[in-house]
């Protein structure tokens, strides 16, 4: 009687130590646990269905699953853990394969008696006497409790880690926000509204804060010639570097591009000096070269920065003049920064002005061609490069060195030199229609670095050719030796693609740039033009005589044709001819004339 | 061989000469000294910290209610057991700032972490203050990190006025709410009595709070104590003090191979019974009776038991753990106990403490508190 009331008390205590905790492993070890202590148990084991990843799971038929050690009382024997046991290992496996309560007599005496836990694992109770049949019968039910709870447990576990990684993605969205993908610092958004903070504080505790606006030089050729891995490793290296700057006082953060914003805060009486510093420090983070794969790139800055609340109390203000000093240093290549002045803006404005002023005066027909005669040694008019001329209602004729550096610096410049091109083929159309000399080849276009790297440029040129109706043959391009090696290989496909449709290409003011003779022989160009730098004088001046000679021969060994440009004397004229070249342009022939009376000279 | 080197005992309280005793100690050859106090010395604690801290030899023990050495029960004075060998004291402390299995976890693991010689087959003797709350726990939670295969024998120290006080010897001086752990060099053998046997139940414990038993049979189990106490002899609780009954009646819970673990019920508390050690919820208590001479069966069966299992080559030195409340029970006859252990003890290093808990591998091996019980550990 006794017995049986004991059985009973046991499935009943055994049962109600299920299920009072909700994480599987502390609810497992309650169970556990009380198995132990009212068993007389010597060890008491756990193995748990788990998916691939490891996680326990309910046992479904036709996937993958597999049992895992996940609970041990005590944790090991004998100093080893019990997943490492073989012998309990061995007799998990068998319990698995049978699916059946088993036991198992040990060669130490003890007994090992197995139960599942259906669908979600294996009991292992270790003993020092035979379990009962009625106790192992009594513990069926309780089993099949607990399988149930392992499957709440389950679903809680599974709700739990739901909750958490939606914690985790809030988290990483609220970061997103703020920073920038690339290189974790602040981005944009996140600065201006630091900014804010920071200028509103300065007003409160009657401090000085500043912006400091810093943009890499010539990191666009890195970027285009190694490709954007390289360039964003680079940025990211920066980053990281930048970021030792960073204090409760100084926020770092990527404007965009190649371009990042410090907003320095709490500024003392000294703040210019504090300003300097930083500079400073920059400046040496950025002369640690950046080794990247293996290549070591070297890289300065411009920096240009403005105070708060002294110069400005607004964000956008603020960024403004701390970039528009930047693009003063930048045009000063200045290393220690540059503090905005009103001055600066002014100067902008009227840049701004200016290139209002050009797009005015396309539209009003202000920008006329000009064309300046080519000539062979027999003094027979071979061609003529057009020039730009552009009459200011006010200031009268500009000068091309003064507004084409600034159209450049605008997308206008794709303006004019579309306007040039269509110009070129309106009047070589004209000439067309005229008797023209035998000699007369062709009429020649400047393009600029903006236009051949327009993916439509070729297409341009053919359609201007078209609506125009003229032969291709009787146009001809100049672009500038440093524009050609800038993007040889594009420009090597496009040159030979022009060529193959009758349009020849020079290339101007060469020997003044970079050359390679690897690429040089490479280029399908026509014309090798010799920079007036090199005629000026050059009966008088023996380097001259022999760059232009060497240029000569280049010429012949490339099969182009060398054409002198800046041709202003006789001397310069007779040197040149004796040297082997015989075609010429430059004001001891003819300067450049508009178009009517180029019309005039030709005939 | 001798395991010991050194035994001198005090029924003085002063603590000069405990002084006296530890200088003869310390010139003893001796490399480790177990150093046992009884509590009614009433040392002045700071002295005492001091005396402590100066010892030069590895220096564990504690303060107990009372001491034994052979068949003489000490009540007042001192006893220091000099060994040969340097023992390894492993100390857990500030265990009433545990409030959690998994900080308990923790605590024990860093702790046994440090201790890489531990093989998961040592030999300890545990000695701690019986106030730590939730000691049961901690005996749990040591179990599951340290392995079975362990042997280990121990005893709570403190005094019976249940007011805690540090009580726990080290160099470092006197503890409270810490269990110190000392590593045996040789295999430890224990043997375990009570002598209870049932008397009436069973009940269920269907409320329970760790020591507290709310209720039985879903009655108030202060209720359900006195009726079957009063119902079945001639005791009576409203004109007697509880304890004097209790001391008599203790509850039992029954495992699967018919043992029984005692718990003893301290004191009665809004009609619910304050145990000394938990009791299971859902389990079946028993409640149990004995006399002096069903105990002292049990204890001189546990000491034949122990004694016939040791190496007839080594003389082993014996250390017993008899809780107080068999003291308390046995009155003037208590001394029949000691007696029959030192009946079938081989050898004269023979000495314990009288203990607030006792704490001893069950026979599966799992370390268990037991009240009311005697441990004999030789080793």
């Amino acid at each position: 009687m006794n017995k049986a009331l004991f059985i009973i008390s046991l499935q009943h205590e055994l049962a109600m130590a299920i299920g009072n905790k909700l994480d599987l492993r502390a609810m497992l070890k309650v169970f556990l646990k009380v198995c132990f202590n009212r068993l007389d148990l010597t060890s008491a084991h756990i193995h748990v269905y788990c998916d691939q990843s490891g996680i326990p799971c309910k046992l479904r038929l036709l996937e993958s699953t597999s049992f895992q050690h996940f609970l041990s009382i005590p944790k090991s024997k004998r100093g080893q853990p019990w997943a490492q046991n073989t012998h309990l290992n061995n007799f998990v496996e068998q319990l698995n394969n049978s699916q059946s309560n088993s036991s198992f007599q040990c060669e130490n005496g003890q007994y090992l008696f197995g139960f599942i836990i259906p669908n979600h694992g294996l009991l292992t109770f270790e003993t020092h006497y035979i379990l009962g049949d009625e106790v192992q019968k009594a513990l069926q039910p309780v089993l099949q409790k607990l399988a149930s709870s392992c499957y709440t447990s389950l679903v809680h576990d599974s709700l739990v880690k739901e909750v958490h990684s939606r914690q985790l993605i809030e988290e990483k969205v609220a970061f997103q926000a703020q920073h920038d993908g690339l290189t974790g610092l602040f981005n944009r958004q996140h600065i201006n509204h630091l900014l804010a903070n920071a200028i509103e504080e300065a007003h409160l505790n009657k401090k000085i804060g500043s912006v400091l606006f810093i943009d890499l030089n010539r990191f666009k050729p890195i970027n285009d010639s190694m490709g954007h891995a390289v360039g964003d490793k680079i940025l990211l290296t920066l980053s990281n570097r930048l970021h030792s700057l960073s204090s409760e006082h100084i926020d770092i953060g990527r404007f965009g591009g190649d371009e990042f914003i410090i907003l320095l805060k709490n500024l003392k009486i000294d703040y210019q000096e504090t300003v300097n510093q930083l500079i400073e420090q920059i400046n040496q983070l950025l002369a640690i070269p950046f080794v990247i794969d293996a290549n070591s790139y070297k890289l300065t800055c411009s920096i240009g920065y403005a105070f708060f609340p002294l110069q400005s109390s607004t964000v956008n203000n603020l960024i403004k003049f701390s970039d528009i000093a930047m693009y003063e240093a930048k045009r000063a290549k200045s290393q220690s920064g540059k503090k905005y002045q009103a001055a600066m803006s002014e100067k902008i404005k009227r840049r701004l002005d200016y290139v209002d002023d050009m797009k005015q005066g396309l539209e009003q027909d202000d920008f006329k061609l000009y064309y300046q005669a080519q000539y062979n040694h027999y003094g027979d008019i071979i061609g003529a490069e057009a020039l730009l001329r552009w009459q200011h209602p006010i200031h009268g004729m500009e000068s091309p060195a003064v507004y084409i550096p600034i159209a450049e610096e605008s997308e206008l410049i794709l303006a004019i030199g579309q306007w040039v091109l269509e110009q070129a083929c309106r009047d070589i159309k004209k000439l067309e229609q005229l008797k023209l000399p035998e000699s007369f080849d062709k009429i020649s276009i400047n393009i600029s670095a903006k236009q051949l790297i327009q993916p439509d440029f070729q297409e341009k040129i053919l359609h201007a050719i078209e609506q125009n109706d003229i032969p291709a043959k009787r146009l001809g391009l100049e672009l500038t030796e440093n524009l050609l090696v800038e993007n040889i290989e594009d420009s090597i496909k496009l040159i030979a693609s022009l060529k193959e449709k009758s349009i020849d290409c020079a290339i101007d003011d060469f020997g003044t740039g970079y050359s390679s003779l690897t690429y040089l022989k490479r280029i399908p160009a026509s014309v090798l033009k010799i920079d007036r730098s090199f005629v000026a004088n050059i009966a008088q001046s023996s380097e001259s005589a022999a760059i232009a000679s060497m240029i000569i021969s280049l010429g012949k060994t490339l099969k182009m044709n060398v054409l002198a440009e800046g041709v202003e004397t006789i001397e310069e004229f007779n040197c040149l001819k004796d040297l082997g070249c015989y075609h010429y342009q430059g004001f001891y022939f003819s300067t450049p004339l508009p178009f009517d009376e180029f019309i005039r000279l030709l005939s | 061989m001798d395991a010991e080197l050194f035994t001198w005992h005090t029924q003085s309280d002063t603590l000069h000469d405990l002084q006296e005793g530890l200088s003869l100690a310390q010139n003893s050859g001796a490399k480790s000294l177990l150093v046992l106090t009884c509590k009614q010395n009433n040392y002045p604690e700071e002295v005492l910290n001091s005396l402590l801290s100066a010892c030069p030899l590895k220096l564990f023990g504690g303060i107990y209610p009372m001491l034994t050495l052979q068949e003489t029960l000490i009540k007042q004075g001192a006893l220091i057991i000099g060994f040969k060998e340097d023992f390894d004291v492993t100390l857990f402390s500030q265990l009433n700032h545990v409030t959690n299995e998994a900080c308990l976890e923790k605590l024990i693991t860093s702790t046994l972490e440090k201790k890489d010689n531990f093989s998961g087959q040592d030999n300890f003797l545990m000695f701690y203050d019986a106030l730590i709350p939730n000691i049961e726990g901690f005996v749990d939670c040591l179990f599951e990190c340290l392995d079975h295969g362990i042997n280990i024998a121990g005893g709570g120290a403190g005094n019976s006025d249940l007011i805690q006080r540090p009580c726990i010897f080290t160099n470092q001086g006197i503890h409270s709410n810490t269990v110190l752990l000392v590593t045996l060099p040789r295999k430890l053998n224990t043997s375990v009595a009570h002598g209870w046997r049932i008397f009436q139940g069973p009940f269920l414990a269907s409320e329970v709070q760790g020591q507290t038993v709310q209720s039985l049979n879903y009655r108030p189990a202060y209720e359900i104590y006195c009726q079957a106490i009063e119902s079945a002899t001639e005791h009576k609780f409203n004109n007697t003090e509880f304890f004097d009954i209790a001391k008599n009646f203790p509850l039992g819970i029954e495992d699967i191979n018919n043992n029984l673990i005692v718990r003893h019920p301290i004191l009665e508390k809004n009609n619910t019974l304050q145990c000394f050690g938990n009791i299971p919820i859902n389990s079946m208590v028993y409640l149990l009776e004995g006399d002096t001479e069903t105990l002292i069966d049990a204890t001189a069966l546990a000491a034949i038991t122990a004694f016939s299992e040791l190496s007839q080559t080594t003389i082993p030195t014996t250390m017993i753990f008899d809780c107080i409340s068999r003291v308390l029970f046995m009155k003037d006859e208590f001394e029949k106990e000691l007696n029959a252990i030192a009946t079938h003890c081989p050898s004269p290093a023979l000495f314990g403490v009288i203990s607030l808990g006792e704490i001893a591998n069950s026979q599966s091996g799992a370390i268990r508190l037991l009240n009311k019980s005697i441990v004999i550990s030789s080793w």
